[in-house]
């Protein structure tokens, strides 16, 4: 058994209001800096454990799979790499 | 016939809701979420609160607590189940109900009285309500402003599975959060599984401000009796 750390990140679908980035947006404008469609997402980190790396990002999938919300979410793995180098 | 309502980590209206099902004549017994078995319930509620703190998203981890799959298994069997407020939210994350809530468009926790008009009183919930009855009846959310893809949104319309909608009501009221189609509160295809965001349980008696929430509870009394 090998241990990996994985990083998934789950944003709302485009097109659905992101009333927090728009929050977030207005204060940053408000300092000056001139940007936006700002969008506010969830980074998951975790360690985990497999035989292997493709079992390994099969398993993060699944993770991140159960934990978004399809109706408005979508997720993707960002990061998948063995512990030790990530220590 | 009792009724089963289910406690979560963080559930905080589960004692209202069993005062109100016991004021209507029905038992109500009060079930944490670890149970595996509902046998001999034969409604479950889904009460308000904040399960597993909203951690995640509101009701995104108490979908996954032992007890949901009974809950599951009940509605598939047609019995009636109803979820108020994180109810509603631990609902349509189990998939047990369309759509989604989200963050209020004006990301404050919203606590006030609303008005809803009731669009179905051919359900086991609401048939001791008139078709487009006005009722008042209190909110306390921060994610309830229901989101549902337009193809669902047109499917929930055509098969009236639109129950309640926030309407103005002599100046006052309106939509609190930013729902589509103004939805306060939806049933199933089947009319057995419903959700709602504002809170019947807290209007019950005279001294609550309110006693429109009854016509729920005495509504499912009524049909329960007809079923035992």
């Amino acid at each position: 058994m090998m241990k990996y750390h994985a990083t998934i990140l789950i944003e709302l679908k485009d097109g659905i209001l992101d009333p927090q980035g728009r929050a977030v947006e207005g204060v940053l404008r408000g300092l000056g800096y001139r940007v936006e469609n700002v969008r506010v997402g969830r980074v998951l980190e975790m360690e985990l454990e497999a035989p292997s790396e493709p079992e390994a990002r099969e398993s993060a999938l699944s993770v991140a799979k159960a934990l978004a919300n399809p109706v408005m979410e979508v997720y993707a793995l960002e990061a998948l790499k063995p512990l030790q180098e990530v220590l | 016939m009792k009724v089963a309502v289910i406690v979560f980590p963080g559930s905080n209206c589960d004692q209202d809701t069993r005062w109100a099902l016991e004021r209507v004549g029905l038992k109500a017994e009060l079930v944490w979420h670890t149970e595996g078995s509902l046998e001999g319930y034969g409604a479950v509620f889904l009460p308000g609160g904040f399960s597993y703190g909203d951690y995640l998203r509101a009701g995104a981890l108490a979908k996954f607590s032992p007890v949901m799959g009974e809950v599951r298994r009940l509605a598939q069997r047609g019995y009636p189940v109803m979820g108020i407020c994180n109810g509603f939210q631990v609902l349509t994350e189990a998939g047990l109900l369309p759509g989604a809530l989200l963050a209020n468009t004006n990301l404050h926790y919203t606590c006030k009285e609303v008005f809803l008009r009731v669009e179905r009183t051919d359900l086991p919930f609401t048939s001791d309500y008139r078709q487009a009855q006005v009722l008042r009846l209190p909110i306390a959310h921060g994610e309830g402003r229901y989101y549902a893809d337009e193809e669902t949104l047109a499917r929930l319309e055509q098969n009236r599975q639109i129950v309640f909608r926030y309407v103005e009501h002599q100046g006052q009221g309106g939509n609190p959060n930013g729902s589509l189609g103004d939805i306060a509160g939806i049933v199933n295809e089947r009319g057995n599984v419903l959700g709602m965001m504002p809170h019947p349980e807290r209007a019950v008696e005279s001294v609550l401000g309110s006693v429109d929430g009854e016509g729920i509870f005495t509504s499912l009394s009524k049909a329960l009796a007809t079923l035992a």
